[in-house]
């Protein structure tokens, strides 16, 4: 994550001197990620041993951790309200105030201190948020931003190699003879790669190599060692162990697979058209279902969000990988049954476009980020047709991939593409799955029909993925490009290096307006409620009423081809994010200023409640037949952070929100009326400090 | 040194005026040792030592026993390497802002380094603490503690009166660094692990009253 550091102004004593630093660093560096490797793998392994199966039907009333049966007795177990799993007594582990967490979380919560992630989400937080203001740029710098968790110590001493490997590139034919790294491993090419099946030349790569865009300011740095480097003999040989060392591995783990590379490769993609589509078939009810909500609620309240497709707030995404991950496997049991039935469908689509395979796939955020190092970049060029309205994304290669696999140094990467901030299937597009590679050639083309004007609010985002086993995919890092920031009719070709995952709260600010809703809002204690009889009963007993009148929106994001939105707006109280307290109003279509016109009443609400609850509304574009789009949303409530006692994440409301929510507790019984700016995410927002 | 046999990995950070005995200072709280002779940092340092943290249970009772191993690193104070030190500093955890009691134009550079921590560090209020050091060096002192004291309250931080080469109070302003950044960290965790969808508790009041209105939300 460093902004370039220019260290021209050194001496090169000071320079060796410093390097000297870096390199300590390095090792301390190097024991730590060993160590973090070993502690994350130790909650892999509790996960995975608790974790729901594909197997299992989530109907089932058992234990989310050990396993056991929970029977029909409630009280016997409960949600952990980490996770939200059915937790039975055993798996919980006690906390402070008497709340308790499962195994999992618990777990969860402690490697984030001991690997130092509560410091590094926070760091890359805040230097996301710097880059931001100009993707593009950032994207041109010269390494990868990678994984949170690199230190500017790490990428000045990598920037300081990368440049001493280049020039000895430029200057001699042979690489190998100036290499004298001992980091190798991150070197863009080395001489050995030429054995790598999947390279197309090795005089190719080379060339590449050489001729790539790194701009470096550190370059000095390097020209000044290397001058001095030529001199040292013996280093170099260590160095080139090194490196030969790992790209051995790497070459054998290719050679073994490389026989089955055409049918592993077919395999997969036809695989993937399953995955599709059992589900498509089986769950037809999945798909109507956030839109009606008829569905009796036979999901038990931890369960609820599967299927629930309007739950992919963007920024709650994150929180969900664990629920994800067991869908997917869900997923997989699914494909064996129904594997034959659609075998027939799926070789016709398969033989279609590339590009419409992939629009279909139902893979989403699906996979784990694991520790794994990001490191490398993606070649990729952009093109926009005028006439057809078109944005054409040529996804062409990446080099220097992680590995997935860190023991058998394998990856089987693809390129999945969002034009953000439109996560929705339609809007995905991916490339078929490079066996064995970290250095795949994609040269795949995707179109995405947006108008022009439109195309400058979005941003184009590329991740690469480790398709692996069982359709549990890796996260091997992302580039972006602000559309905003390209000229359409100047050619875009570059290299962008690979980062970490970048946080929804940068996405926020960085993404343009979404425009408004406008709401109004009544509280009635109990107190002032009419006494109405008896039908009154069970609703929530002396609680007053929460009334919520849905108005309209403004100005709302344009999701559909035509500019326009089929919109309704859904409503929960928080920290109920369940059917009790969803709520939502009719579709209003085609139209980007609808009146909804519409109101929401919440029971058995206590004037005390309101300290701590917060309502959430969200505006979708309703897509029938796939996922819903989220258009922006609010929350209201006092954004303290803090609800009955507790921090929470979503109690973040923020100026107007707040003051709404006040004027209407302040005035019980009269409406309070305000329009609010959409978020464009629902991440957390930053509470004032 | 580094055999990753410990529970956390801190990295603090001094900085402060060339001169106000970073290096020393460092020097003596990890080896035990003093080196009078002025050699001004080149950019930047790091030294470790390894201490054992006492944190709290779930209930405030005393908890076990961590191993911390830390990662000091050291600035220079010089004007010259501001750029590369600064980079530094977002990588740090926590910071020991040091300044020269027998310097009154250290002192007043507090304020400088505090906005370029504001700036440059991973938040913008990280832990910090203030540092006054060479308090031996009575007789030449230009700032008396009363000023840095207020100097200290006003930004929030605790501050210490240290001496590298009598080795006074050196270990203290780390160990109050050290729990100040458990402390954050526990709270970050804490906060973090507080769903947005939490189902259980106090919310059950809502309970039971959906069905009858359900249809005309739906």
């Amino acid at each position: 994550m460093s902004e370039a550091v220019d260290l021209s102004f050194l001496s090169e004593t000071e320079r060796d001197l410093i390097l000297k630093v870096l390199q300590r660093d390095e090792e301390l560096r190097k024991a730590e990620e060993k160590r973090i490797r070993r502690l994350k793998n130790e909650l892999l392994e509790i996960r995975r041993k608790g974790a729901k199966r594909g197997s299992q039907r989530y109907g089932e009333r058992t234990c989310a951790r050990c396993q056991q049966s929970l029977g029909r007795v409630y009280p016997k177990s409960s949600t952990c309200r980490g996770c939200n799993h059915l937790v039975c007594r055993d798996c919980r582990t006690p906390g402070a105030h008497g709340t308790w967490r499962c195994k999992v979380c618990v777990k969860e919560a402690e490697l984030k201190k001991t690997t130092g992630d509560w410091f590094y989400d926070q760091k890359v937080n805040r230097f996301a948020n710097h880059l931001a203001s100009d993707l593009v740029r950032m994207s041109l710098r010269k390494k990868p931003t990678a994984s949170k968790r690199d230190t500017v110590g790490q990428s000045l001493l990598q920037q300081s190699h990368l440049s001493e490997a280049r020039t000895g590139m430029k200057s001699t034919q042979e690489p190998l003879k100036e290499f004298s790294l001992s980091f190798a491993a991150s070197e863009p090419r080395d001489g050995k790669d030429s054995l790598e099946p999947e390279s197309t030349s090795p005089d190719n790569s080379q060339v590449d190599a050489v001729g790539d865009t790194w701009r470096n300011p550190l370059e000095k740095i390097g020209t000044l060692r290397e001058s001095k480097k030529s001199s040292e003999g013996p280093e170099c040989s260590t160095s080139v162990a090194v490196a030969g060392k790992a790209e051995a591995g790497k070459a054998e783990a290719d050679d073994e697979v490389q026989p089955l590379g055409q049918t592993l490769g077919f395999a997969e993609e036809t695989e993937m058209i399953f995955k599709k589509n059992p589900r498509r078939a089986l769950r037809p009810s999945e798909y109507t279902k956030s839109v009606m909500d008829l569905r009796p609620g036979e999901l038990s309240p931890g369960n609820g969000s599967l299927g629930d497709r309007s739950r992919s707030v963007p920024g709650l995404i994150a929180d969900m990988e664990e629920e994800e991950e067991e869908e997917e496997e869900d997923i997989d049991s699914l494909v064996e049954i129904h594997r034959q039935k659609t075998a027939r469908n799926s070789l016709r689509s398969g033989s279609s476009l590339n590009t419409l395979g992939s629009m279909m796939s139902i893979y989403s955020e699906a996979g784990e980020v694991s520790n794994i190092l990001i490191t490398g970049e993606i070649a990729v060029s952009l093109k926009y047709e005028q006439s057809s309205q078109t944005l054409l994304v040529r996804v062409k290669e990446c080099r220097q991939l992680a590995f997935a696999d860190d023991i058998k140094k394998r990856s089987n990467p693809y390129v999945k593409t969002y034009l953000l901030p439109d996560k929705s299937r339609q809007g995905k597009r991916k490339t078929s799955v490079k066996q064995g590679t970290i250095n795949p050639v994609f040269d795949e083309v995707f179109q995405y029909e947006i108008p022009k004007s439109l195309l400058s609010q979005r941003i184009l985002q590329f991740s690469v993925w480790h398709h692996g086993r069982l359709g549990r995919n890796t996260f091997l890092g992302e580039a972006e490009v602000n559309m905003n920031s390209w000229k359409l009719d100047k050619p875009f070709d570059q290299w962008l290096p690979l980062h970490g995952k970048i946080s929804a709260e940068t996405l926020a600010s960085i993404l343009p307006q979404k425009g408004e809703l406008v709401v109004s809002l009544k509280y009635i204690p109990a107190s002032k409620l009419l006494v109405a009889g008896d039908h009154k009963k069970g609703k929530g007993g002396n609680g007053g009423e929460l009334h919520v009148w849905i108005k309209e929106a403004k100005n709302l994001t344009a999701a559909k081809s035509g500019g326009t939105s089929d919109s309704f707006v859904k409503g929960y109280l928080l920290p109920m994010r369940n059917k009790a307290s969803k709520r939502k109003t009719p579709v209003v279509k085609k139209s980007l200023n609808p009146h909804y016109n519409h109101t929401f009443v919440y029971y058995g609400v206590k004037p005390e409640d309101l300290q701590h609850v917060c309502l959430e509304l969200t505006v979708w574009d309703r897509e029938p037949l796939a996922s819903n789009d989220f258009l922006g949303g609010i929350r209201l409530g006092v954004g303290t952070g803090i609800s009955n006692g507790e921090m929470v994440e979503w109690m973040d409301s923020a100026g107007e929100e707040v003051s709404l929510w006040q004027k209407m507790r302040q005035y019980p019984g009269s409406w309070a009326e305000g329009t609010l700016p959409l978020r464009p995410t629902m991440a957390r927002q930053k509470l004032g400090s | 040194m580094t055999d990753g046999d410990y529970d956390y990995l801190i990295k603090l950070l001094a900085l402060g005026d060339s001169g106000v005995g970073k290096t020393t200072f460092l020097y003596r709280y990890t080896d035990n040792k003093f080196n009078p002779k002025f050699i001004t940092t080149v950019g930047i340092d790091f030294r470790e030592k390894r201490v054992v943290y006492n944190g709290r249970g779930p209930n405030g009772s005393p908890g076990k026993a961590f191993k911390v191993h830390l990662q000091l690193w050291d600035t220079a104070g010089q004007e010259r390497f501001r750029s590369l030190t600064t980079a530094f500093f977002r990588d740090a955890m926590g910071f020991l802002l040091m300044f020269d009691l027998t310097s009154q134009q250290s002192f007043l550079n507090v304020r400088n380094w505090m906005s370029q921590l504001q700036a440059n560090a991973y938040c913008e209020n990280p832990d910090i603490v203030l540092i006054g050091n060479k308090a031996d060096l009575s007789d030449q002192r230009e700032v008396n503690e009363r000023q840095a004291r207020d100097l200290a309250d006003k930004y929030g931080i605790p501050y210490f009166e240290t001496s590298a080469a009598t080795g006074q109070n050196v270990e203290k302003p780390v160990d109050t660094l050290l729990d100040l950044i458990m402390k954050r960290m526990e709270q970050c965790v804490e906060k973090s692990q507080v769903p947005d969808a939490a189902n259980g508790g106090n919310s059950e009041k809502l309970e039971g009253k959906k069905p009858a209105e359900k249809k005309c939300a739906c």
